[in-house]
């Protein structure tokens, strides 16, 4: 019901938010599309590698800068603390998991591309259970569990 | 979950669909208009193609919840403002984005063409990546996806 409730100055830190998570949804997705075809055609994975790694430096990165600051603007507008409700707490955890996710996915890249290419089918796998993660809390933040 | 909810999660993945696969598109997109070689420019273009069902999907997501949501929800209606005007950017942007959908799928099958010739670099394909109507179908679809995700959070009009 908070959509409903939701005062006009939270509109655009709510904007901002939604904004950087679809960003970061469709980055991570296509990190994950080139993962997978430089997995399935050997002639074009060091180039679909190379690419991977650009996308997620110029493309997943600021997406996930955007989506986290925009998502601590309104959480101190919404003043939730102490009593954090599931939802916050399912998004918490996977946003700011997901900088130790992206940490990784950047050294595996780097080290797919300058050092150890096998490391590649790792990345891939990285990234799509960070694309799963997303969508549970996508759902967290949509169906607000226990609010 | 009960119904609302189920139905506002669809909605939102559906959101989440059109403007990641939107993401997704112009970042391929970008990507080929840097690259020479046919080969390179057509598996960029090939994965644009996943994007584009994403973004299909998405339309009909948002569009098949969203009106649920209006006929379950008592306290809006068909003919709130920011509904209306979302429908009709809605039914705007889908043709264009399809338009520019076919222009880079003709395109793709160009640069897959060269790539099977011997894969070298020809100035007609850089040119046809970088077709300005395609670029203006592509843009002008994208920044209504955005302006609909602006009406959906702002609600002009509505109450509360």
């Amino acid at each position: 019901m908070i959509a409903f409730l939701r005062p006009d100055g939270w509109d655009f830190p709510l904007f901002v938010h939604v904004l950087g998570a679809m960003a970061l949804f469709g980055g991570v997705g296509a990190i994950f599309l080139l993962s997978l075809a430089g997995q399935r055609m050997p002639e074009q994975a060091v180039f679909a590698r190379r690419t991977a790694f650009v996308t997620l430096l110029a493309v997943v990165w600021p997406a996930y800068v955007v989506m986290r600051v925009g998502a601590q603007w309104i959480f101190d507008k919404e003043d939730l603390d102490p009593d954090m409700p599931t939802w916050i707490s399912t998004g918490i955890v996977v946003g700011d998991g997901g900088a130790l996710v992206l940490i990784a996915l950047t050294v595996l890249g780097w080290l797919a591309l300058r050092r150890k290419p096998s490391v590649a089918r790792y990345f891939a796998g990285l990234a799509g259970v960070y694309l799963v993660a997303l969508v549970v809390a996508w759902w967290a933040m949509t169906a607000k569990p226990g609010a | 979950m009960d119904k609302y909810e189920w139905l506002l999660f669809l909605h939102v993945s559906g959101a989440f669909l059109l403007i990641g696969g939107i993401v997704v598109a112009w970042t391929f997109g970008i990507a080929a208009v840097r690259r020479e070689l046919p080969s390179e420019i057509a598996l960029l273009m090939r994965l644009t193609g996943a994007a584009a069902a994403a973004i299909g999907i998405g339309m009909v997501t948002t569009l098949v919840f969203g009106l649920w949501l209006v006929s379950y929800l008592d306290f809006y209606k068909w003919t709130d403002g920011w509904i209306l005007a979302a429908l009709i950017t809605w039914l705007i942007a889908g043709p264009l984005g399809g338009a520019g959908g076919k222009r880079d799928k003709e395109t793709r099958q160009f640069a897959e063409r060269l790539a099977a010739e011997g894969d070298t670099p020809s100035a007609e394909l850089q040119a046809r990546v970088r077709d300005p109507i395609a670029l203006a179908l592509n843009l002008g679809s994208s920044l209504l996806a955005l302006a609909i995700l602006v009406l959906m959070i702002w609600k002009p009009g509505a109450g509360g």
